[in-house]
C-alpha cells in the first residue's frame, strides 16, 4: 500500500490545495519498504489529481483539501482521509497503528460539524481504517 | 470586555501567541470558518486557519518578523466542509504590559459578500456583454436600444481592440433581426477575388473546381445582420460592389447572370479614419455616405479607465470559469501597474494580460510576478520603494523612460507631461543613445 501526505516542515501540510512536497510511502503490514520525497507542481485540481494518481498512490492522508479536488481524487480511486494535523512521522505511526482517528491528529471542525452539532461523528471515518491492510 | 467588543465586529479575528497557538476567536471567525471558538483555541493557527498562504507565505510570521502591518491582502481559506472562500486579511504585532511581542493578531473578511456586490455591479454596468461604467460607454448604452431598432446601417469607428465585433454583436441582439443569423467576416485579411465571392458566393462553373453553388455570407445573413470588420481596407473596385448592394439591395454571385435581392442590415467597422480616407482618394466617397448612416466611436481603453477595475473582476470570473481556477482577484500592486498601463491594445490587451497571468497564477490572488514581463519592470517605481541610490542622470533617464511607456512611445505627449520641448526630449533622447552605445563599445 502506498501512503502520501503532504509534508510542510516536517508537519502535514495546512492546505493540500497548495502543498508543493509530497512524502509518498510504500508498506507492507508494519514495514516501511520505501520512502521518497516528491514535489508537487500542479495547480489545478485535475492537474494535481493526476500527479498523485501517477505516483500510484493508495491512501491520501491531508489537512484541509478543497472539496472539488477530494471527489476528483476519489473519483479517480483514491482513498482520501482529510483534515489531519501533526507531525508527518507522528500520523504515519497512528496510521499505521490504527490510531488516526484521536483527537490530537484532528483538525478543529472534523467531519464539518457545524456550530450546534455533537462531536462525535469524526469515528466513522476511521471506522474501517485499514491497519492490517497492505 | 475587548472580547465582547470583538465579537460584535463583523469581521473574523484571532490572536496568536508566540508559538503560533490560537488564543481568541472571535464569532465572526466561527461563523466564516464554520469552526467553534473552543475548538480553535490552544490550536496552532495554520490547522484552525487553512489559509492558502499558511505554508508558503504566512502573513502573521511576516508581520512578526518585520514589524510591519499586512493589511487587506486577499487569500482564500478552505472551511470545515471543504469550500474555498475568498478572505482578506489584515495582520498586526500583539504586545504585552511590558511592551514585548506577546504574538499577532489577524483580522479576515469575507469576500464572498463582496464578490457578490460586484456581481450586482457588474450587472448594473453591462449590456449585452458589454462592460462599462464610464461616462463614454454610458452614452453609448443609452443610444444602443434605438440605434438597434433604427435597420439603418452603421459604422462602428475605433482603434483595435475595442470591441467592435462585441458592439456589433449587441446591435444584432437588441434588434428586430434577432431571430436570424449575425454574420461577420474581416474584410481587411482576404484578397479582393476570394472577398466577392465570400460575400456574394459563386455559381458551379464560374471558375475551375466551383462544381456547385455556394451562398455568400449576404446569403447566409438573409434577415439577419453582416458585420463588415476592417472595411477601410477593401480595394476601390469591391467599394463598387459593395455600394450597388447598400444602394439597390441586389447582388450578383460569382458568375451568376441574375441578380439577388438582399434584406441584411449591414454593420460596417473599421480602425482606421474613413473621412481622412475620403478625403485622401481612398475610399469613395458615396459609399463612405452609404455606410455613415449611423456612427459610434468606440472609446480607447485608456479614455475610460474607470472600466479598468470592472473589466479585470469580469475577466477573472470568466477565466475562472473557462479554466477551472479559483483565483479571486489582482493584488494592489498589479491593479495599480493596469490603471496607469496605456493599453494601446486596448480591451483585448488587458483581457490578454488576464489570461497570461492565469496561467502562471496556482491561486489566491494575481501578483505582480503573474503579469506579462514588459508590465512587471516599472524600474522607476521599484528604484523610488527601495530607495535606491541613484545619479540624478539616472533618475532623468528613468523618468523619462517612464513616461514614453507611459505614451505608448509618443514624444510629443512625454514630453508635455514632463513639461519640457519635445526637442529637449529628442536631443535628452540622443544623448543617452550615444552614452548607451559608448559604454557598449567599451564593454
Amino acid at each position: 500500500m502506498v501512503i502520501a501526505i503532504p509534508n510542510c516542515q516536517g508537519r502535514v501540510s495546512p492546505v493540500f490545495d497548495v502543498a508543493t512536497r509530497l512524502t509518498v510511502v510504500r508498506l507492507k503490514g508494519q514495514a516501511e519498504l520505501e520512502r521518497r520525497e516528491v514535489t508537487l507542481v500542479e495547480a489545478l485540481p485535475a492537474g494535481l489529481a493526476r500527479s498523485v494518481v501517477e505516483l500510484g498512490v493508495d491512501v491520501l492522508i491531508c489537512g484541509a483539501i478543497s472539496r472539488m479536488l477530494q471527489v476528483t481524487l476519489v473519483h479517480a480511486g483514491l482513498r482520501v482521509v482529510p483534515r489531519i494535523c501533526g507531525e508527518v512521522e507522528a500520523v504515519l505511526g497512528a496510521w499505521r497503528a490504527g490510531t488516526l482517528g484521536t483527537p490530537e491528529f484532528q483538525m478543529p471542525g472534523c467531519c464539518g460539524r457545524r456550530r450546534d452539532e455533537r462531536p462525535a461523528r469524526c469515528r466513522k471515518r476511521f471506522r474501517h481504517q485499514p491497519q492490517s491492510r497492505v | 470586555m475587548l472580547s465582547n467588543l470583538l465579537d460584535c465586529v463583523p469581521d473574523g479575528v484571532f490572536t496568536v501567541d508566540a508559538g503560533w497557538r490560537v488564543t481568541f476567536f472571535n464569532r465572526a471567525a466561527e461563523r466564516i470558518t464554520g469552526i467553534r471558538r473552543d475548538e480553535a483555541v490552544g490550536r496552532r493557527c495554520c490547522d484552525v486557519f487553512r489559509a492558502s498562504i499558511c505554508e508558503h507565505a504566512c502573513a502573521l510570521k511576516q508581520t512578526l518578523a518585520t514589524g510591519r502591518p499586512v493589511v487587506n491582502k486577499v487569500v482564500y481559506i478552505v472551511d470545515a466542509q471543504g469550500q474555498k472562500i475568498p478572505i482578506s486579511i489584515s495582520t498586526a504585532i500583539l504586545k504585552d504590559e511590558h511592551g514585548r511581542v506577546a504574538g499577532g493578531v489577524e483580522s479576515f473578511r469575507d469576500l464572498r459578500v463582496v464578490a457578490e456586490l460586484h456581481r450586482e455591479l457588474e450587472q448594473q454596468h453591462s449590456f449585452a456583454d458589454i462592460i462599462g461604467r464610464s461616462a463614454a460607454v454610458r452614452q453609448i448604452f443609452e443610444i444602443l436600444p434605438q440605434i438597434a431598432e433604427s435597420d439603418s446601417t452603421v459604422l462602428l469607428e475605433g482603434a483595435s481592440g475595442t470591441g467592435k465585433e462585441l458592439f456589433a454583436r449587441a446591435l444584432h441582439t437588441l434588434s428586430r433581426r434577432r431571430q436570424k443569423r449575425f454574420v461577420a467576416l474581416n474584410c481587411g485579411a482576404l484578397p479582393d477575388n476570394l472577398l466577392e465571392s465570400e460575400l456574394f458566393g459563386y455559381k458551379a462553373g464560374a471558375f475551375t473546381d466551383a462544381r456547385r453553388d455556394k451562398p455568400g455570407r449576404f446569403a447566409r445573413a438573409e434577415g439577419g445582420t453582416i458585420f463588415l470588420d476592417e472595411i477601410g481596407d477593401i480595394s476601390p473596385a469591391m467599394q463598387a460592389r459593395l455600394l450597388r448592394v447598400l444602394q439597390e439591395r441586389v447582388y450578383e454571385p460569382l458568375g451568376g447572370i441574375e441578380p439577388v435581392k438582399t434584406d441584411v442590415r449591414v454593420i460596417a467597422a473599421t480602425n482606421k479614419d474613413l473621412a481622412q480616407q475620403v478625403r485622401d482618394g481612398r475610399f469613395r466617397e458615396d459609399l463612405f455616405y452609404r455606410i455613415h448612416v449611423i456612427r459610434l466611436e468606440l472609446p480607447r481603453l485608456r479614455d475610460r479607465r474607470e472600466d479598468i477595475p470592472l473589466l479585470i473582476d469580469h475577466f477573472v470570473a470568466r477565466f475562472n470559469r473557462l479554466k477551472g481556477k479559483d483565483i479571486v482577484s489582482v493584488s494592489d500592486d498589479v491593479l495599480a501597474r493596469l490603471m496607469e498601463h496605456p493599453f494601446p491594445g486596448n480591451v483585448r490587451e488587458l483581457e490578454n494580460i488576464i489570461e497570461h497571468a492565469f496561467v502562471l497564477c496556482r491561486g489566491g490572488v494575481i501578483e505582480m510576478k503573474h503579469l506579462p514581463p514588459d508590465l512587471r519592470g516599472n524600474r522607476l517605481g521599484e528604484a523610488l520603494r527601495l530607495g535606491e541610490a541613484m545619479t540624478l542622470r539616472a533618475m532623468e533617464k528613468l523618468l523619462i523612460a517612464d513616461a514614453l511607456r507611459r505614451h505608448g512611445g509618443s514624444r510629443k505627449l512625454a514630453a508635455r507631461e514632463l513639461g519640457i520641448n519635445a526637442s529637449t526630449l529628442f536631443r535628452k533622447l540622443k544623448e543617452f543613445k550615444q552614452i548607451t552605445a559608448a559604454r557598449a563599445g567599451k564593454a
